[in-house]
């Protein structure tokens, strides 16, 4: 049953990513829109997904690198959606969808969904589930902030060469994409500082103490940081455009590294199955 | 005799020498002046605008005055004689007519299709009538360009959507922008082209602006126009932190607003976007202002890389156009080389009027014997005797001169008669 929904929830994915693509290839807006439909089918189905998993276990599935990037992966369709409403920005989910498609494909193909989940009891409380998830929605709005500014600094560097590139139509205007930056970071930080909130409150449980000074907590914390620095100056002294674009980029890569990059390449405690 | 057309434009000339160009003609009058005082030519009309300096001369001789022409534009823009090279050129005859239709008909804006370019030249030919420039060529040429502009402009589609630099414009703001509600624009300078820019821009959401002005009551009378503030420019680096869109068309030779103007006003609007239209030639806004973050400039070079794309478009427009033209630079050049013989037709009369004269007055004595009334018989007799024997020589030669082929006909003409002997 549930491999069923898995497998309609990853075609519905890769059709609205064709859709998306397509849309762009022959520039019509009906199909954009189509595809956005066929989206928001997939984020439901995905959902879904996760939920029958969830109840099935009886603890949050959400534990594995792989199925933490799925998770990213249907969070980040499930805010671009949301922004989707408010923004005509449908280019960004020309961006989102095979995003979201890749990585729920990564976690199927490696067969980290497939599998039993054994875990063991101390990954089964309700912190550690609440710091996963809190933790990934806010990373998937800092990858969605990352992309928003990768635009930015195209759509930017497109209009400041003064040429007129048809590509640069098919991007959505500065300022939506200033905003939608500016939102995720405003919602993705306070979402990660209660995930690392919760994560330490678990850490005190089991470990004794609320910091490890493990790698992939203190790449965390620089992020952290780093987001911390930029919503101050955002909202403090005013920063908008490039350099909060640049910065968020930035911030999202070292936060990446910090995630994914020591869970491979580092000794961690914090690597559990 | 030789129509000229000699000039650059903005697709061969770069900003910063027309810059230089439209600099030195402050004093609009100078240019007219000095060509009237070049002897070759017999009437001339000159015209600058933002994107192109021409002039457009009638020679007596066709070889002599060309290179007059030239350095009067290479000392008039203060150019070297390499820059001129490479920007000028030269037209003649039918070419320059068509130049001149194609230049009144928008054909050869830097915005196809933009409408004011008519208004300018409308305006060249008015100083050159003021300045007694223009003469029996130029006024039926100006006339006839007119009346091509116009054809142009109602029988193509290059003019339906009134676009120039305000198209351009709105199709940025929107990119930088998104949507223009509740934007604001500050208009710098009056001119046609920033007040259309303007206009635009409201019609696409912008409600509120603001009109600054060297002199307070332009500023007042364009703000009554849009409904919107008047400013003086002293005030202008005050208010720059309140607007989002800045459009600059002002005559002034230096610069109007600089980075540390523009610096200090993002800081009071917390760096929000700024986009800036620099339409004046010479520039406005410092060039640096275009490095700072979360400002856009653009300038009137900038701009027509943006219109190139909706450009095509109207090249379909505008084939119709260039046949419209080629129509009526064959009905200019018919009335043209009517006009080479008359000269030769008018001596002709002279001469057979004066022949009527010469032989009333040596029949005088005998004459004397009659009547009043059968004196003036015998002189209408005379005259439409030599009239009827005219008529059908006058006619062939006009005949003649449409295909082109007067030139023999005359030529005998002046030869049979002896007409050159008579002066």
């Amino acid at each position: 049953m549930e491999m069923i929904i898995f497998k309609s929830a990853l075609i519905a994915y890769f059709v609205s990513t064709v859709g998306y693509i397509a849309s762009i290839l022959v520039r019509r807006v009906f199909m954009a829109k189509a595809a956005t439909w066929v989206l928001f089918f997939a984020f439901i189905l995905y959902g879904a997904f996760i939920a029958v998993r969830w109840v099935k276990a009886g603890y949050s599935p959400v534990v594995h690198l792989h199925d933490s990037l799925s998770f990213i992966g249907w969070a980040i369709s499930g805010i671009y959606l949301a922004f989707q409403m408010k923004t005509k920005t449908r280019v960004l989910g020309s961006i989102v969808s095979p995003l979201a498609f890749f990585l729920i494909m990564e976690a199927s193909a490696s067969g980290g969904l497939v599998r039993e989940m054994i875990l063991p009891d101390i990954l089964k409380g309700w912190w550690v589930s609440a710091h996963t998830i809190l933790a990934l929605i806010g990373e998937a709005l800092f990858a969605l902030a990352c992309c928003a500014g990768i635009m930015y600094l195209i759509q930017d560097n497109l209009i400041r060469k003064k040429k007129s590139y048809s590509f640069s139509r098919l991007l959505p205007p500065l300022r939506d994409l200033d905003r939608i930056n500016h939102i995720c970071i405003l919602w993705g930080f306070p979402l990660l500082t209660l995930g690392i909130i919760a994560g330490s409150i678990w850490a005190r449980t089991v470990w004794g103490s609320h910091w490890q000074w493990d790698p992939k907590q203190v790449g965390t914390m620089i992020s952290w940081i780093l987001y911390a620095f930029l919503l101050h100056q955002r909202l403090a002294i005013g920063w908008k455009g490039r350099k909060a674009a640049l910065f968020s980029i930035v911030a999202f890569g070292i936060l990446m590294v910090a995630v994914i990059g020591v869970n491979l390449f580092s000794v961690t405690v914090h690597r559990f199955v | 005799m030789s129509i000229i057309l000699v000039g650059m434009n903005h697709k061969t000339a770069p900003l910063t020498i027309r810059e230089r160009l439209s600099l030195s003609c402050d004093s609009a009058d100078v240019p007219l002046r000095k060509l009237k005082q070049i002897s070759q030519i017999s009437e001339a009309l000159y015209l600058a605008t933002c994107n192109r300096v021409e002039v457009l001369a009638h020679l007596e001789d066709r070889e002599g005055g060309v290179e007059e022409l030239k350095k009067f534009i290479l000392s008039h823009g203060n150019l070297s004689l390499e820059e001129l090279r490479s920007c000028l050129y030269v037209y003649r005859d039918d070419d320059a007519v068509r130049h001149l239709f194609r230049v009144a008909s928008s054909l050869d804006s830097m915005i196809m299709g933009e409408p004011q370019i008519l208004g300018q030249v409308k305006d060249a030919y008015r100083q050159c009538v003021e300045y007694k420039a223009s003469g029996i060529i130029l006024n039926k040429l100006l006339h006839h360009t007119f009346r091509v502009a116009k054809r142009v402009r109602t029988e193509t589609g290059i003019a339906n959507n009134a676009v120039s630099v305000s198209f351009a414009a709105v199709a940025l703001a929107k990119k930088i922008f998104g949507f223009l509600a509740g934007k604001s624009v500050l208009v710098i300078g009056a001119g046609e082209m920033s007040e259309l820019a303007a206009r635009h821009l409201m019609a696409n959401g912008v409600n509120r602006i603001i009109v600054a002005n060297r002199t307070y009551e332009n500023a007042v009378r364009l703000a009554n126009d849009f409904h919107g503030e008047p400013i003086g420019l002293d005030l202008l680096d005050e208010k720059l932190n309140e607007v989002d869109i800045v459009i600059s068309s002002t005559a002034a030779p230096g610069y109007v607003i600089t980075p540390e103007v523009v610096v200090s006003a993002l800081r009071r609007r917390k760096n929000r976007l700024m986009f800036m239209i620099d339409i004046a030639v010479p520039r406005d806004i410092d060039p640096a202002v275009g490095d700072i973050d979360n400002v856009y400039l653009y300038n009137i070079d900038n701009l027509q890389e943006i219109v190139d794309d909706n450009m095509k478009v109207r090249l379909k427009e505008a084939e119709k156009a260039e046949t419209i033209i080629t129509e009526e630079i064959i009905i200019f050049s018919n009335w043209l080389s009517t006009l080479e013989v008359v000269p030769t037709i008018v001596s002709l009369r002279r001469k057979a009027e004066d022949i009527i004269a010469g032989e009333l007055e040596r029949s005088g004595a005998w004459m004397k014997n009659l009547s009043d009334d059968d004196r003036d018989k015998v002189k209408i007799i005379a005259s439409s005797i030599v009239n009827k024997i005219l008529h059908d020589p006058i006619t062939s030669l006009k005949e003649e001169s449409l295909n082109g082929g007067a030139d023999p006909y005359v030529a005998a003409i002046i030869r049979l008669f002896k007409l050159g002997h008579d002066e």
